[in-house]
């Protein structure tokens, strides 16, 4: 047990160090933290941006539209002082398409905009606008205003006051509250949505962003034919259990850094209700036997390869499953209690990722489900170690070819 | 006392070529043995089942008193003739690590790697990566590694192949401080003149199956050519008429004898010098090559079966 410990201990040491490790433990809460923080930021650098006036040609052929559009030009300018907007009206010949564009092409023009006559009717034809560029919030706006001017003359011409429906249609507040203990949820629906995909991502990143590496150990140890000189020391099972308990040892140390700074965020965006005991519990006792099942896997082949090229190429049929959780998510995280769900949570590869999602997204999730599921789950880990070890103790001395399915089948059988 | 190793009956396949083939071999301990034999013998095959890295098909291997080697695995030696060394740890942690594995601890362990860093002038480079190392500085590394928890028992695989000539002489110098500290040492090897100069007891393996085992000394007597050569001033020419020669090379002032079998060559040299004056007399050591060539013979390359995976070797 010792020397198992010894070699985990060296799995351990020597995945921690590698760069990408380093990496992915910083960068991956610095890419999650950076998209959170880093677009409040960006927005908000974008709102103080100074913009030169942007002057837009507008030839109101209703009549009446202009000075509503006027309204609303002034009331976005009064909200963006720097990226002030500039109504021209044109008609006649400078409103001809080809002039204007050539303004535009001068650089006179930022854009121009057609009203229609019959904008003002329902199905009307309505407006052309042109611009210079894509942007997509002066876009929005400039829409959003059109709109708006046209929805005030038309509420005039039924004898309404624009402003009072706008009061009238004032939302109503909602406070959401959890079912059984009637306590106000404050989270915001969206964020309570994506919370099982955090979950499952977390498990996912954890198990295989990992367990990759005991892959590329193997083949390195085969690669440089340190392998014997270990099996001169331990025996195929120690090197295999060592292998494994030192690349959960990696796994854990993942899982805890960026389950500590999702734990962190979540309290700092007071969303720390969604980060529950009950699930961190759950995604704890699928990652463990998930973890075995994919690296004893993962061990298995990397001892029968010995380029990493093969090796990657016996791994895709795992991966090609092992993605359906990841693409299914959405499925997953909507109808947790389908057929679908269900025999999913059966598939052993899938079943901490199938499984997480569904009981993040309704914990009410059968308790006898959980448990057959990791029932079955401890099953397939026994069944899939026992396998790899035997491949395993032929595996690691064979050089060439990388072996056959139907050969590690025999390598199973006879060894 | 005991015998440090004793296979009995030891055979081994892949499919349907026998790599090894009923090999049986008793090697007392405290002896330094030389397991010789052409390229794909079973050379390999033979130290990884005494290793324990794989298993014979049948017969038995008792090491070190133990019926398998995986009982007594920290007692045990081995440099395998693929040798390896993890790239990106440092010297001090390889050693540290394959101590480990071999069960030093602590004190002892820490002393070991100083005492064998110094031996092998690599102090300055403890906390270098291996693969700053240059070639002849990692098979230092390597040997040193194989031999840190001082075995009783040390098996090595070809452990002269690739070495410069000053590793060869380092190599020589352990294995003849190990001999002295009372270990049993197996290596495999092709180079006759180095089994010749460190091994008291060798072994002869061809195509699976042993050719001849015993001492050296037993077996350059048993496998003598006999030839005598004889300088001296006289009638030498006659010696070719003499009983038991079978054949002869005479020159002026020098005869190559050739003797038969049975013949003393005593009786030789008393009927050269009645015809002659001796100058010179000398009964020629057959050397390790002749016998083996003599014993393999020309069929001695055997082929490794293409398309197989395991590197079947030695």
């Amino acid at each position: 047990m010792d020397k198992v410990f010894s070699v985990a201990r060296r799995e351990f040491l020597a995945t921690v160090r590698t760069k990408a490790f380093v990496l992915s433990v910083v960068l991956m809460p610095g890419i999650i933290v950076g998209a959170i923080y880093g677009s409040e930021w960006a927005e908000r650098v974008g709102r103080e941006e100074t913009r030169a006036v942007r002057r837009i040609a507008i030839d109101d052929q209703t009549g009446v539209v202009l000075p509503e559009f006027l309204q609303q030009v002034a009331a976005y300018n009064a909200e963006r002082p720097n990226q002030p907007l500039e109504i021209e009206p044109v008609s006649g010949a400078a409103a001809e398409t080809e002039a204007l564009a050539a303004r535009v092409q001068r650089g006179e023009l930022y854009g121009y905009m057609l009203i229609r006559p019959d904008a003002i009717a329902l199905d009307g034809q309505g407006c052309t606008v042109a611009r210079k560029d894509n942007q997509l919030e002066t876009g929005r706006r400039l829409e959003q205003m059109i709109n708006e001017a046209v929805y005030a003359v038309r509420c005039r011409d039924a004898g309404l006051d624009p402003a009072q429906i706008a009061r009238l249609r004032q939302g109503v507040p909602i406070v959401w509250s959890d079912a059984q203990t009637g306590k106000a949820v404050g989270v915001n629906p969206v964020f309570q949505f994506l919370t099982p995909f955090a979950f499952m991502f977390l498990l996912f990143m954890g198990t295989f962003g990992i367990s990759q590496g005991l892959l590329t150990t193997l083949i390195e140890e085969k690669g440089s034919r340190v392998i014997e000189v270990l099996l001169s020391a331990v025996s195929p099972l120690q090197l295999l259990a060592g292998k494994i308990l030192g690349t959960v040892a990696v796994g854990f140390l993942l899982m805890a850094v960026w389950g500590g700074v999702g734990f962190a965020s979540a309290q700092k965006y007071n969303v720390g209700e969604l980060v529950t005991t009950y699930r961190l519990l759950v995604a704890l006792a699928y990652f463990v036997p998930g973890f075995l099942l994919i690296s004893s896997l993962l061990a298995a082949i990397g001892s029968a390869c010995n380029e990493l090229k093969d090796a990657q190429s016996m791994v895709f049929p795992l991966s090609l499953i092992t993605i359906v959780p990841m693409v299914m998510w959405y499925y997953l995280a909507e109808h947790p209690q389908s057929i679908i769900s269900v025999v999913a949570s059966y598939i052993p590869p899938i079943t901490p990722f199938v499984m997480i999602l569904r009981v993040c997204a309704d914990p009410h999730t059968p308790a006898w489900q959980v448990v057959s599921t990791l029932g079955l789950l401890w099953l397939s880990v026994l069944v899939t170690m026992w396998a790899a070890a035997k491949v395993f103790r032929v595996g690691v001395l064979m050089y060439g070819k990388p072996p056959s399915v139907r050969e590690l089948a025999r390598w199973v059988r006879y060894s | 006392m005991a015998d440090a190793l004793v296979l009995t009956g030891v055979t081994k396949r892949y499919g349907r070529f026998t790599a090894v083939d009923d090999f049986s071999l008793r090697l007392p301990t405290g002896e330094v043995l030389g397991f010789l034999g052409p390229n794909g013998a079973g050379k390999t095959t033979t130290l990884r089942m005494v290793m324990s890295i794989i298993y014979p098909d049948s017969g038995q291997i008792e090491v070190l008193g133990h019926s398998r080697a995986s009982e007594v695995k920290d007692r045990i030696g081995y440099l395998p003739e693929e040798r390896g060394l993890y790239r990106k740890m440092t010297v001090e942690e390889t050693l540290n690590y394959f101590g480990r594995l071999k069960g030093l601890r602590g004190h002892t362990l820490h002393e070991r790697i100083n005492e064998s860093l110094e031996r092998i002038g690599l102090q300055d480079w403890r906390r270098k990566r291996v693969e700053a190392l240059s070639k002849g500085m990692s098979q230092k590394l390597q040997f040193t590694s194989a031999i840190l928890h001082r075995p009783e028992l040390v098996i090595l695989d070809e452990p002269f192949s690739g070495l410069d000539p000053l590793n060869v002489d380092l190599l020589e110098r352990m294995l003849a401080e190990l001999r002295r500290a009372g270990a049993t040492v197996v290596f495999s090897t092709h180079q006759m003149n180095q089994a010749e100069r460190l091994c008291d007891r060798i072994v002869l393996i061809n195509r699976g199956r042993k050719v001849v085992d015993g001492l050296l000394t037993e077996i350059r007597e048993r496998f003598a050519t006999r030839v005598l050569e004889v300088d001296g001033r006289g009638a030498l020419d006659d010696l070719a008429r003499c009983p038991g020669v079978a054949a002869a090379q005479i020159t002026a002032g020098h005869a190559r004898l050739e003797l038969a079998d049975d013949t003393d060559p005593n009786a030789v040299l008393a009927r050269a010098m009645q015809l002659a004056r001796i100058s010179r007399f000398e009964i020629q050591r057959p050397d390790l090559q002749e016998i083996f060539v003599k014993l393999v013979g020309s069929d001695g390359q055997m082929p490794v079966p293409a398309g197989r995976q395991e590197a079947v070797r030695g």
